[in-house]
């Protein structure tokens, strides 16, 4: 089975998801004043979160999906043609709607109309793609139920950006909180959890793993998502830490597997980009455990939980999708520019077309950045959240440039 | 030397992108047959199905050995079974892997 996608689709997603991590990066470094506060209800935040959110890691998550569906399920992208389609409907929505949010909120509702369409059409992509699959494995569940996540998240979405309009609906915070979790843990959660599955034995060379927590991680983690927004509706305490544990339970049982994998791996010196894959999981299970143990607890401070979603956010997310990056991008490159003169000729090998001292020095500059910020936030250190943002800021431009690098090789 | 062992050493030449090491010594050849009129047939396999390298490696099996003089047509025919696994590494590609 080969990855019959144009690379251009993919691409296409990847530099706009690039530009706009850049982009998000800037506006929160401007706004530093703010983060140090814990305040991160403001328009100004909401747009540097969704260009960080939506234009960056959902536009990255869809190039990746584009490429890399028809390898972990075996199945060709329904129409192409449709998926370029797609490409410019969300990202004029997503620019126009996460621009509206900083400038203008009471508009954003109609900046979100187009994203939405976009999302819908890219569901319907991935729907129609995975009709067509033949042997349907535990990585359909996990990408189903991903795509299922990612429908509720903008339709909780859409309907928080018409509150913002027009006010009516009391509930605003319960859909808000469904909003962040459906969105962070559901759709990205269970994403890089699917796709785990084939990409780790890949990139480390596994043979005979069993796979056998997959099942029980798919429906763990769906059970904690269902049980934390149960809790969001009834208020309780109690339930809310019910969530947390079952949410924790199931990320366990996905680590539990990828740790066989990778002991019954040959590649013993891993790449130093997937490697850092690797740490975001830790780093996810670290935020669910911190999340678990603070729900216990009955710890409610806005400012905490905000700057435990940013670590989620960063930590597993982010940094998962950067590390995958680093093997995409350059697969997407080389096939383009190499596929057809492998035989013919010396090619280089996907690893030297990245430069993996300058990715260990990168990578370190964002695990420091991240670590600085989060103390600064907590601990109201206005000079850190100044520094470690700016840092964070000049590590995703060199991250954007280190990839771009890439395309001149 | 006859024109399956040429075609056999030509394979060495071409490299696997992404774990930098020959399709030889990595297992990833099967069969190598050649007829009368040295058309040549390939049975091969690679790592993982769904290998995002697919087209690549074939065609670069394709290209490698169409450099050989007096080639015929070439069939490559990519299986699944037996699958690939690690035993099928030659000793010299777990040396290249750094777990010989």
């Amino acid at each position: 089975m080969q990855s019959n996608t144009s690379i251009k689709l993919p691409l296409a997603f990847i530099l706009y998801a690039l530009t706009a991590f850049v982009a998000s990066q800037l506006i929160l470094f401007i706004n530093n004043d703010v983060l140090t506060t814990g305040q991160f209800r403001i328009p100004d935040i909401w747009m540097g979160a969704h260009f960080l959110v939506l234009g960056y890691a959902v536009m990255i998550a869809m190039g990746a999906m584009y490429q890399l569906i028809p390898v972990a399920l075996l199945a060709p992208i329904w129409s192409q043609a449709f998926g370029f389609i797609q490409f410019i409907v969300t990202a004029i929505g997503i620019t126009v709607f996460s621009l509206l949010l900083g400038v203008s909120p009471d508009h954003a509702f109609y900046g979100g109309i187009i994203a939405v369409a976009g999302i819908i059409m890219f569901i319907i992509q991935m729907l129609v793609t995975i009709l067509k699959q033949k042997n349907k494995n535990m990585m359909t569940a996990f990408i189903l139920g991903a795509i299922s996540c990612l429908f509720l998240t903008i339709a909780a979405g859409f309907v928080l950006a018409w509150n913002l309009a027009e006010g009516r609906i009391t509930s605003h915070g319960a859909i808000l909180s469904s909003h962040i979790t459906l969105g962070v843990s559901g759709w990205f959660t269970l994403l890089i959890f699917g796709f785990s599955y084939k990409l780790v034995p890949m990139f480390s060379l596994s043979h005979g793993f069993s796979m056998k927590w997959a099942k029980p991680a798919f429906l763990t983690y769906i059970s904690g998502l269902l049980i934390l927004i149960g809790s969001f509706w009834t208020k309780t305490q109690f339930i809310d830490s019910i969530g947390w544990f079952v949410l924790l339970a199931g990320f366990f049982f996905f680590v539990l597997d990828i740790r066989e994998i990778l002991a019954k791996r040959l590649k013993k010196k891993l790449d130093k980009p997937f490697s850092f894959s690797l740490i975001a999981i830790i780093n996810g299970l670290g935020v669910h455990v911190l999340a678990f143990v603070f729900s216990f607890y009955g710890i409610q401070e806005v400012a905490v939980w905000g700057w435990l979603i940013f670590l989620y956010v960063m930590g597993w997310i982010i940094f998962s999708i950067l590390g995958y990056l680093y093997k995409i991008v350059p697969f997407l490159w080389w096939t383009y520019k190499y596929s057809n003169k492998i035989g013919k000729e010396q090619v280089p090998t996907l690893r030297e077309m990245i430069n993996e001292t300058y990715s260990v020095i990168l990578f370190t500059l964002f695990i420091f950045s991240i670590a600085g910020l989060s103390i600064g936030g907590l601990l109201y250190i206005n000079i850190m959240v100044y520094v470690f943002q700016g840092l964070l800021a000049l590590a995703s431009l060199l991250y954007m440039l280190s990839i771009i690098r890439v395309l001149t090789k | 030397m006859s024109l399956e062992k040429k075609v056999g050493a030509a394979l060495f030449e071409v490299i696997d992108p992404e774990l930098g090491i020959n399709i030889m010594d990595l297992g990833l050849i099967y069969g190598i047959t050649v007829d009368v009129e040295n058309n040549v047939k390939i049975i091969m396999t690679l790592t993982t199905p769904g290998c995002p390298m697919h087209d690549s490696i074939r065609n670069g099996v394709k290209h490698r050995i169409n450099q050989i003089e007096d080639i015929g047509d070439i069939d490559i025919s990519l299986v699944w079974e037996p699958a690939w696994t690690p035993a099928k590494i030659s000793d010299r590609g777990k040396e290249m892997l750094g777990f010989g």
